[in-house]
Formats: structure tokens, C-alpha cells, sequence
């Protein structure tokens, strides 16, 4: 008989502590299933929350070995293929804050969720008691990031957040900043975005946990491009993140490679570079990681590089 | 074996290093590179931030100067170029209205993006197309006696539908290449960490506190060095150590070798062959007492 070793991280809101339980093998079974079935035959006092069982109310994730799932969806014999090993560790959502065992505080989230107003400012098309007429087209604007279900998986997942003082916007909160500023009946996208920006939206890094872990399969770094987009648009552009970009946009045109020379300048200003990143270049160059007078030439085909780039503005502005 | 090569920038400039390490074991296992003439920089993971259908575009023209060499693939030893070229290419393959578009703006340049060619990264290649075992007959001076932490980056593994090789995971490659090395790899906490290096300038403090932890985890589990397959992540946790330093009590200092540099010491080149000196953490002292003697 096969034993599968479950390995429970607990918290009774002063003290934390592992604590192992074992089931039989089932096939075919969810990780849900584990924890009802060991809070059913072996420890009443486990905490966790549940409710549809259908990935639709959102309230069941937890980190599976270090990371996160919609409990109800994922199969255990997948997490058991994943990590090749029958000592499955569960812990609570990370960054968030813990009420007791594998249940996590929702509350902070959603007062910061407020922020990016999410709810639909309505426009002089329609209203609450006629309604708005959308188009299929409207429509499939919103159709994906409304699949979101607030279950706190790309929050747990997201680099940023992790190293993060708070500010940073949790990327189900992105979701909805950009679900309401696409949304055809809602006039005021601005006032989505702002906040984004505000709150440290250039500090992604990139890294497509999000993207990779939401269970609803919600294109979450497409938005968060799609938000920068939008707050270069509404006239935000001196900042570092805006400034690196157009570094990356810039060089590709003129030359059709990245000056790395330049690159800080360009981001921080000749100031701030010469006040800050001169150890950094000096450590680079003293042993030949970088040669600072290397300068791209243009490329070959750079004329057509050109092309491609004008095209892409009337692509943009029709 | 033919591969289109795409070098990408860094390679020209910052992390020259791994252009002289990488056409070197590329020579000795008797892989030929042929490299792109005219490609562009592919925008790395900012570009979209300003305008996402060029860099499609870019991208599609990068593809299509791989497709005019008639080779079945591009390489590359850059995640983010990787994941960069995957990109463009899965939207290009996936909606058709948007190809048009592409080779629209294509037409003027005389180049078509046809889709007929695959973007690969040196690690992949080196397991689906060389083989562990050839690769494994090369290896001379075997890596004996060397802890290794493997720090993939998230570029080469995520999102699982564009890169899709392993496993993102859990993924086994690069243990795999180090395994035949002769190497051991050591288990550690930062493994599938994010080195940062995307957000380095608006978020620096944030980098830093991530940089320090990627080292010291790897340095717990009692690691001669860190390898990684991507430049971007190298210049990261090696370039910025000292700076990442200061925020931490404890020393954090943790060599970091590219993939290319591992396998060519142990196909016996000397560290100065494949540039090693160049790296600001010196690799040199923990390397002649592990496996140069």
C-alpha cells in the first residue's frame, strides 16, 4: 500500500509549527481531497477554507511544495508527478497575512483593492436602471480578466511582492484595474490607471509566475504591458521604468541594438548615474565584464528596421 | 549540427564572456553557429511595454533571418532572448490576422515570416539534439568533487506555454548537464528564484534584498558556485553582488558561471579560455582547488 506523507504548516496566531499526516493512496484524487479527508479522519483542528469545489468561489488555495494552487482543481497525482515525491508540504498562501493555519486574511487585500476603483464608472451610454448595449467584440474586451476568482495564487507567486514594502499592487488587483479601464460602458479609464501608476506599476520584474500560475489561465503580464501602455499615454513617461523602455524602443531603431553604455544614463540621467552606478561600471570595467567604448554600430538592414517601425505607428494611430 | 545563432546584445558588450565560452564549446563538440546577419536587439521583456505589436514585429523579422538560412532552428544562450523570439513566434503561429499584419510591415524589408524554423536555447539543444551521452564521450576533465547550484531564471521556464521544455516547476536540465559534467548539483531554496534583473533600476532596493538571498541560499547548501544559462541573470547575481552586499550582515559572496563556461572546463579548457576572470566575484580560487589540479 501506498503512503503519501503530508507535511502541514499550522499557526494558532502566536505559535507556528509542521505537523505530519499520512493517507493512503487514492488515484484519480485532489488536493482538496486531502485535506478534507485529513480533517475528517485524523484532525479536526486543521484549518482551511473551501467552499464550490468547482474552481469558482476561489477560497481553497494553498503552496504545494513551495507553490501555489487552487486546491479544488489540481490533481494530486499531478503534484505527485510534479515534485516526484510522496512528501507533499502544505503551507498557507504567501504574501498574505495568516489567520490560523492554511487560512489567509482576504481583508487588507480588498481595502487595497479599492484604490483602483473596481467597479464600472459608468458613461452617458447606459446607466444601472436601462443598462449599456455591448458589442461581441466589447464583450471579449473583458471576458478573460472577469474569469478571475480571487483566489490569491498570483499574489503568492509574485517576486516583487515578496521583497515588497506593500505598496505594489497584488496582480488580481492589476486584473481588475485593467478589467474596468478595457470595460466599453465605463468612461473614465484614467481613473484606473493613475492608481496603477501610482503604486509602483514599473516595479514588475518580469519574472511570468503570474502568468504561469493563475489557475484560470488569465494572460496577466499582456495587462500589465497593457497598463504601462496606458499610463505612457496618459503622459506619465519621466520615470526610470518608462525611461528603460524607451531606452530598449529607442536603440532598436537608430541602431538595432541595445547600447549598454548608455542604458543608465538614459534611465537614471547623467546625474544619478555618475552619483550611483560609478562603482558598479568601475568593478565592470577594472576586470573586462564590460567594455564601456563599445559602441553598436548600426546593423545591417537597419533601413528596414526603420520601416518596420514606422509601419508600427500607423498600425497604432490609423 | 547547423543552428542559427542569436547572440543578442549582451553578449556583444557586457557579457562578452559568454560569446568567447559559448563559440568555444560550440567548436569542441563540433556544433556550428552560424550567426544572424542584421538581427535586432529583441526588445527584452521591456519593449511591449511601449508598443507590443513591434515587438512582434522585430521579433518576426529576427525569425525570418533564421528562416532564410534554411536551418530547422534558432539558439540562443539567452533566456530572455529565448522567451523573447518564443513569444513573438507562438503569436505569429497562432492568429493569422496578426501574421498579415506583420508581414505587412515585413514586405519593405523584402522578408517574410513563414514560421518554419524553432527557437531553442544552448541548454535544450544540447539535451533534445547533441544528446547526454555525446556530450558526456567529450567530457575530459570531469567536474569531480564540484557542488554546483543550478539557477535556471524564469525566462527559460515560464510561461510553461511559450517555453514549455520541462517542467517549469520542478525542472531536471540543467542537474542533468551537470550530472554528465561530472558535477554535483546541490539542492537549494532560491533554485527557481527570479534574479531581478528586469526591475534593477525602478526597483533596486527590492533587486537587491532578492540578489543577497540568491546567493546566500545556494552558499547554505554548501555550493562552490552558481550556474546559470541566462547573461542577464549572471550580471545580476555576479555584477551587483557588491551592492547587494550592504544589505546584508552575513557575507553572501557566491561565484557565478554561465553554463557554457562549466561545460567548457570540463571539456578542459582553462578558466582563462572561457573568459572566467572576468566575472567580478573571482570564480578562479574555488575552481583550482575543486577541479583544476
Amino acid at each position: 500500500m501506498r503512503t503519501i506523507h503530508y507535511k502541514i504548516k499550522r499557526f494558532d496566531g502566536k505559535r507556528e509549527w509542521y505537523q505530519d499526516y499520512q493517507l493512503q493512496y487514492e488515484k484519480g484524487k485532489t488536493i482538496l481531497w486531502a485535506l478534507t479527508a485529513i480533517r475528517e479522519q485524523l484532525d479536526p483542528t486543521l484549518v482551511f477554507t473551501s467552499a464550490c469545489r468547482h474552481a469558482i468561489c476561489g477560497s481553497c488555495a494553498i503552496k504545494v511544495n513551495g507553490k501555489s494552487f487552487l486546491a479544488c482543481k489540481t490533481s494530486l497525482d499531478e503534484v505527485l508527478e510534479t515534485f516526484k515525491s510522496d512528501n507533499l508540504v502544505f503551507e498557507p498562501l504567501s504574501n498574505f497575512e495568516v489567520i490560523k493555519d492554511l487560512a489567509i486574511a482576504w481583508e487588507p487585500k480588498m481595502e487595497k483593492m479599492k484604490q483602483v476603483k473596481p467597479w464600472i464608472i459608468p458613461s452617458n451610454k447606459g446607466n444601472a436602471e436601462r443598462g449599456f448595449i455591448q458589442s461581441e467584440d466589447d464583450f471579449h474586451e473583458i471576458s478573460s480578466p472577469t474569469d478571475c476568482i480571487l483566489c490569491g495564487v498570483c499574489t503568492s507567486e509574485c517576486n516583487q511582492l515578496a521583497v515588497n514594502d506593500g505598496a505594489y499592487l497584488d496582480p488580481f488587483i492589476l486584473n481588475r484595474a485593467y478589467r474596468f479601464s478595457v470595460d466599453s460602458r465605463d468612461c473614465a479609464p484614467e481613473e484606473h490607471i493613475r492608481p496603477v501608476y501610482e503604486n509602483e506599476l514599473w516595479k514588475c520584474i518580469h519574472c511570468m509566475q503570474c502568468i504561469s500560475s493563475c489557475p484560470k489561465g488569465i494572460p496577466l503580464t499582456d495587462e500589465i504591458a497593457y497598463l504601462r501602455q496606458e499610463s505612457i499615454k496618459i503622459g506619465e513617461v519621466n520615470n526610470q521604468g518608462a525611461k528603460h523602455a524607451f531606452a530598449f524602443y529607442d536603440d532598436i531603431r537608430n541602431k538595432g541594438r541595445l547600447n549598454e553604455t548608455m542604458l543608465p544614463i538614459k534611465t537614471d540621467g547623467l546625474i544619478k548615474t555618475a552619483t550611483t552606478k560609478i562603482p558598479f561600471a568601475l568593478r565592470m570595467i577594472k576586470k573586462g565584464k564590460i567594455n564601456p567604448f563599445h559602441m553598436p554600430k548600426a546593423i545591417e538592414g537597419i533601413k528596414g528596421v526603420k520601416e518596420i517601425y514606422k509601419y508600427a505607428e500607423e498600425v497604432k494611430h490609423p | 549540427m547547423r543552428y542559427a545563432f542569436f547572440p543578442g546584445c549582451t553578449l556583444e558588450s557586457a557579457a562578452e564572456e559568454l560569446m568567447i565560452s559559448t563559440m568555444k564549446v560550440a567548436e569542441a563538440l563540433g556544433i556550428e553557429l552560424i550567426e544572424l546577419k542584421g538581427w535586432t536587439c529583441c526588445g527584452a521583456s521591456h519593449i511591449q511595454d511601449v508598443d507590443d505589436f513591434l515587438a512582434t514585429s522585430i521579433n518576426a523579422r529576427n525569425i525570418a533571418l533564421g528562416e532564410k538560412l534554411g536551418v530547422s532552428k534558432i539558439i540562443t544562450v539567452c533566456n530572455t532572448c529565448t522567451l523573447m523570439l518564443r513569444t513573438a513566434k507562438a503569436k505569429l503561429d497562432q492568429n493569422k490576422n496578426l501574421r498579415a499584419m506583420v508581414n505587412e510591415g515585413l514586405r519593405s524589408t523584402g522578408m517574410q515570416y513563414k514560421g518554419n524554423v524553432e527557437v531553442t536555447h544552448l541548454l535544450w539543444a544540447l539535451i533534445e539534439d547533441y544528446g547526454l551521452d555525446r556530450l558526456k564521450e567529450k567530457v575530459k576533465r570531469p567536474l569531480t568533487g564540484l557542488k554546483v547550484a543550478n539557477f535556471y531564471g524564469c525566462h527559460i521556464l515560464m510561461p510553461p506555454k511559450i517555453m514549455g521544455f520541462e517542467n517549469h516547476m520542478n525542472p531536471q536540465s540543467m542537474e542533468m548537464i551537470a550530472e554528465v559534467l561530472g558535477a554535483e548539483s546541490v539542492k537549494f531554496d532560491q533554485r527557481l528564484a527570479c534574479c531581478g534583473f528586469h526591475a534593477v533600476f525602478p526597483a533596486e532596493k527590492e533587486v537587491m534584498k532578492l540578489t543577497g538571498m540568491n546567493c546566500l541560499s545556494p552558499k547554505a547548501s554548501g555550493a562552490d558556485c552558481l550556474i546559470t544559462p541566462c547573461p542577464l541573470c549572471q550580471m545580476q547575481l555576479d555584477a551587483y553582488q557588491p551592492d547587494a552586499q550592504k544589505g546584508f550582515s552575513k557575507d553572501i559572496t557566491m561565484p557565478v558561471l554561465h553554463l557554457p563556461q562549466l561545460i567548457g572546463l570540463a571539456l578542459g579548457f582553462s578558466p582563462q579560455e572561457l573568459a572566467i576572470q572576468r566575472h567580478v566575484v573571482d570564480a578562479i580560487p574555488v575552481l583550482t582547488e575543486n577541479v583544476l589540479v
